[in-house]
């Protein structure tokens, strides 16, 4: 009898353990609880919390972002005309592609896309969802495709590390899941879209405020040079240019500079020191290729 | 001895329960992708997915997740494109529950979505999206970005990810 008796406590204790290591699992879920039956109804048992509700930036979904960064990148476009040049728009869609192909983000709701803006100001910017801006100016200042590759890596930064939502206020992204929460599993009214939309406005201000007037904060932009560098070099681009670039910013107190980027911007000084110190982390990095820069001077010979 | 068989079915039933409940769902989060057959992006392409479309994890590398489709095609996705499928499973109940998780209000297709874009453009008509259409228009096949870093020697011909 003592036997059979210490296999069915052996077999129980068993079973508990495996249950209570089901609870890991079932915390990631699965859509196949359903067939694993008494298994998950026990585990609910034991289960306190299930999945975390929305409570930060990190909470908003793909395509909130992508919906917001089109609303961000249409009040952009309220304020600078487009430049119009479907060539050289092209090869800037696709230096960026490449260097978002390499990033920590490479897949996004509906891609990477970049357009140019008519004006001398030297200025980047990115609207959540991928959507990237580069004015004439910024192009003027590029002299080889790795710089050019390292700027948009620096914005795809920007956009990999969400730092266009985190500007959303932390009290009205609150009140935001908490109506959109409620209203996750049914179709929007009237009333509730006007209510929604109320919201929205609030989201695209804090982010244009954040963009375009007050710029991000030293670490976001510093967080951005980092992962230009890194992102960069993975796609094969020297990443010294980005240093290149920023020195020629150094002491640089023209308009065309002052409107955009050095008054979003940390100073170029400071920023070349922490981008140094990404560089050298990084180890062996890749050399300038006479092949990209002449492949840029053809692309950026129709800047006009 | 009855009692002993029973006990090591009881045992080898949850096991199997376990390793099924153990296969993690995953949820396809952008817009269109591909299952590849290899874990990079210019691998060859075995099927379109899109936002919503359930995938059972496999394993993982780099980045990369090796998934099976409801179809039963087993192929490689890259590990920005998904969300872990979640089942809330709340003790509270859903009737005390103010708040939706990220995962409902995706495969809902909620929040800020195209109805509230709408709404946002005819309230403010002066805020043209014109140019932000036209812009999501330009798209860079991946066989040109391929190309495009070939002749340029860059990194090259794996493409993408951590």
């Amino acid at each position: 009898m003592s036997a059979p008796r210490s296999v069915r406590l052996s077999a129980v204790a068993l079973v508990l353990t495996l249950l209570a290591a089901s609870c890991a699992v079932l915390d990631q879920g699965t859509g196949l609880l359903g067939t694993a039956g008494k298994v998950a109804d026990d585990a609910k048992t034991v289960k306190t919390a299930g999945e975390k509700l929305r409570s930060s930036f990190a909470d908003i979904t793909e395509e909130e972002e992508y919906y917001i960064g089109r609303s961000v990148a249409a009040l952009i476009l309220s304020r600078y005309n487009v430049y119009q040049n479907d060539a050289l728009t092209q090869y800037v869609n696709t230096v960026g592609n490449a260097v978002a192909l390499f990033s920590d983000r490479p897949e996004i709701f509906a891609g990477y896309h970049f357009l140019l803006l008519d004006t001398e100001e030297v200025n980047a910017l990115a609207a959540p969802g991928g959507l990237i801006f580069v004015t004439k100016g910024l192009l003027r200042r590029c002299k080889d495709e790795e710089t050019l590759g390292l700027i948009l890596a620096h914005e795809i930064g920007h956009v990999a590390a969400k730092h266009g939502l985190q500007a959303i206020k932390k009290s009205r992204l609150a009140d935001a899941f908490m109506f959109l929460g409620t209203q996750a599993a049914k179709r929007y009214g009237p009333q509730e879209v006007a209510q929604l939309t109320t919201t929205f406005e609030g989201v695209l201000s804090d982010i244009v405020e954040q963009l375009i007037v007050r710029g991000y904060d030293r670490a976001s932009e510093y967080e951005a040079d980092g992962l230009a560098v890194k992102f960069g070099a993975r796609t094969g681009y020297e990443p010294g240019s980005i240093l290149r670039f920023l020195k020629t910013m150094v002491g640089d107190k023209s308009g065309a500079s002052g409107n955009g980027w050095f008054k979003t911007h940390p100073s170029p000084e400071d920023r070349i020191d922490h981008a140094t110190k990404a560089i050298a982390a990084l180890g062996g990095t890749p050399k300038i290729e006479a092949v990209r820069t002449q492949r840029f001077a053809r692309g950026i010979a129709s800047l006009k | 001895m009855t009692k002993f068989r029973s006990a090591i079915l009881i045992v080898v039933l949850v096991a199997v329960g376990l390793a099924i409940a153990a296969a993690e769902g995953l949820v396809v989060k952008v817009q269109t992708t591909q299952l590849r057959r290899t874990p990079q992006f210019f691998g060859p392409s075995l099927a379109a997915l899109k936002a919503g479309d359930r995938l059972e994890k496999v394993s993982e590398a780099n980045g990369w997740i090796q998934v099976k489709t409801a179809a039963g095609v087993i192929g490689w996705i890259h590990s920005s494109a998904v969300i872990a499928s979640t089942v809330a499973l709340t003790s509270t109940g859903q009737n005390l529950r103010t708040q939706a998780t990220a995962n409902e209000v995706a495969l809902a297709g909620k929040g800020f979505n195209k109805q509230v874009e709408d709404s946002y453009k005819s309230k403010h008509g002066e805020v043209s999206f014109v140019w932000v259409d036209r812009m999501v228009q330009v798209r860079i096949g991946l066989a040109q970005l391929q190309d495009f870093l070939t002749q340029g020697r860059l990194a090259g011909q794996t493409g993408g990810g951590k």
